[in-house]
């Protein structure tokens, strides 16, 4: 980890050392079809699940490329096949990201069911394991003075979840020179077949500690607001904090403490130029 | 990790002053260095304040990328400033030469940094966990 951050510190350092005296006064390149950057600093995610730790956030990096049609963005991978001045339409495969809690659990023997009431024996539990799906969606993405709209829709190809999503996610952002700020908030449909196969509890799953519990669809909302400030062309400043309330039918599942999910992160951004 | 984080931090300002310097006899600063452009505000419209300051008693000239001529000299002066009033919309350079024109004594880049993109993609939000950035 030292290692990695002190790489990263080094090669920041040469990237910007190496472009003061060189190219500075050429008219403005045309845009790099890669987006590379990264933040270090120190942040939180809260894990909805009983038994779990939350997910801290140290290194946040930025990987992506774009080419006219075909686009990879940090895990998502996508094909463009509509772009004019209204509207922004790609073809997306991307990993759900609901499954990122299940990998921050642990085993535990308690005394107590989820519900809290005494059990007669020490029993062993641990939050039953998910897997990743990979899902295939349309995203449609929109901006203008207006500020800007992402709405997509994906659905499961990798038979694990066989369900669907549907995400609305809405932005402005105001600038003075280096400060930004940008405020934005949305929602998220999970059908049946994508809630219940995160937070259902199945009836081979159930036991002394959880009952089996079936989860209908249901909706999730989250608000968004970050702060920044540019250093210089390469480093920014950056604070981000974000709030989710899962779905009722999530949020009433035995493996769910909490119904709300913050995340936070203040750190240095860095970004190739 | 407390040691990446200061040499983090340390670099900061080391990065912002690299620029400077070419003969350590004189020095000059330029405010601001860094101006933001977006599509609401597509050009810096902004006074930049220019001040360079020798060891030397001399005959000095200030030149930028954007025109051939000084923007103005100076005669048996140790110091000067000078406010430049300009609208940009690319990086460029100021700095400051002796009577030979040629050799630069000193060198600040005004970097303009254009944060707004044309592909609606590269502000589109990824679910993932560790997208926070």
């Amino acid at each position: 980890m030292r290692k990695c951050l002190l790489q990263l510190a080094l090669l920041a350092y040469a990237a910007t050392a190496g472009a003061d005296n060189e190219a500075i006064a050429q008219p403005e390149a045309r845009e790099s079809n890669w987006r590379l950057g990264a933040a270090l600093g120190y942040g939180l995610r809260s894990n909805p699940l009983v038994q779990s730790d939350d997910i801290p956030i140290i290194v946040d990096l930025d990987i992506a490329w774009f080419g006219d049609r075909f686009f990879f963005d940090n895990g998502d991978i996508g094909l463009t096949f509509v772009s004019n001045d209204y509207v922004t339409a790609s073809l997306v495969g991307r990993f759900n990201s609901d499954r990122v809690f299940f990998g921050k659990t642990e085993t535990r023997f308690v005394n107590i069911d989820l519900a809290g009431a005494p059990l007669s024996e020490n029993a062993e539990f641990k939050v039953p394991d998910r897997d990743y799906a990979i899902e295939l969606g349309v995203e449609l993405l929109s901006d203008g003075d207006w500020g800007h709209l992402q709405m997509s829709a994906f659905s499961d190809v990798s038979d694990t979840h066989n369900g669907y999503e549907i995400y609305i996610n809405y932005g402005y952002g105001w600038r003075d020179q280096r400060w930004y700020i940008e405020p934005s908030f949305g929602l998220s449909y999970k059908s049946a077949d994508l809630n219940n196969y995160y937070w259902g509890v199945r009836d081979a799953e159930a036991g002394l500690v959880s009952p089996s519990y079936t989860a209908e669809d249901g909706i999730n909302s989250h608000a968004r607001l970050m702060f920044s400030y540019q250093i210089n062309k390469n480093w920014n400043l950056s604070l981000v904090a974000e709030f989710e309330i899962l779905n009722d039918e999530a949020a009433a599942s035995p493996l769910v403490e909490d119904e709300n999910l913050l995340g936070f992160f203040a750190g240095f951004g860095f970004r190739f130029r | 990790m407390k040691r990446l984080l200061s040499l983090l931090v340390l670099m900061l300002p080391a990065v912002a002053v690299a620029e400077a310097g070419v003969d350590p006899d004189m020095r000059l600063s330029v405010k601001p260095v860094l101006c933001i452009t977006d599509a609401k505000t597509p050009a810096c419209d902004i006074a930049f304040l220019v001040a360079w300051e020798s060891d030397l008693l001399g005959y000095y000239c200030l030149f930028n990328d954007l025109a051939e001529s000084p923007l103005r000299c100076w005669n048996e002066e140790r110091s000067g400033r000078l406010s430049d009033e300009r609208t940009v919309t690319d990086s460029f350079r100021y700095w400051m030469t002796s009577d030979d024109f040629e050799h630069k004594l000193a060198l600040v880049a005004v970097e303009v940094l254009r944060m707004d993109t044309d592909d609606r993609r590269r502000k589109r939000r990824t679910r993932h966990v560790w997208d926070i950035n």
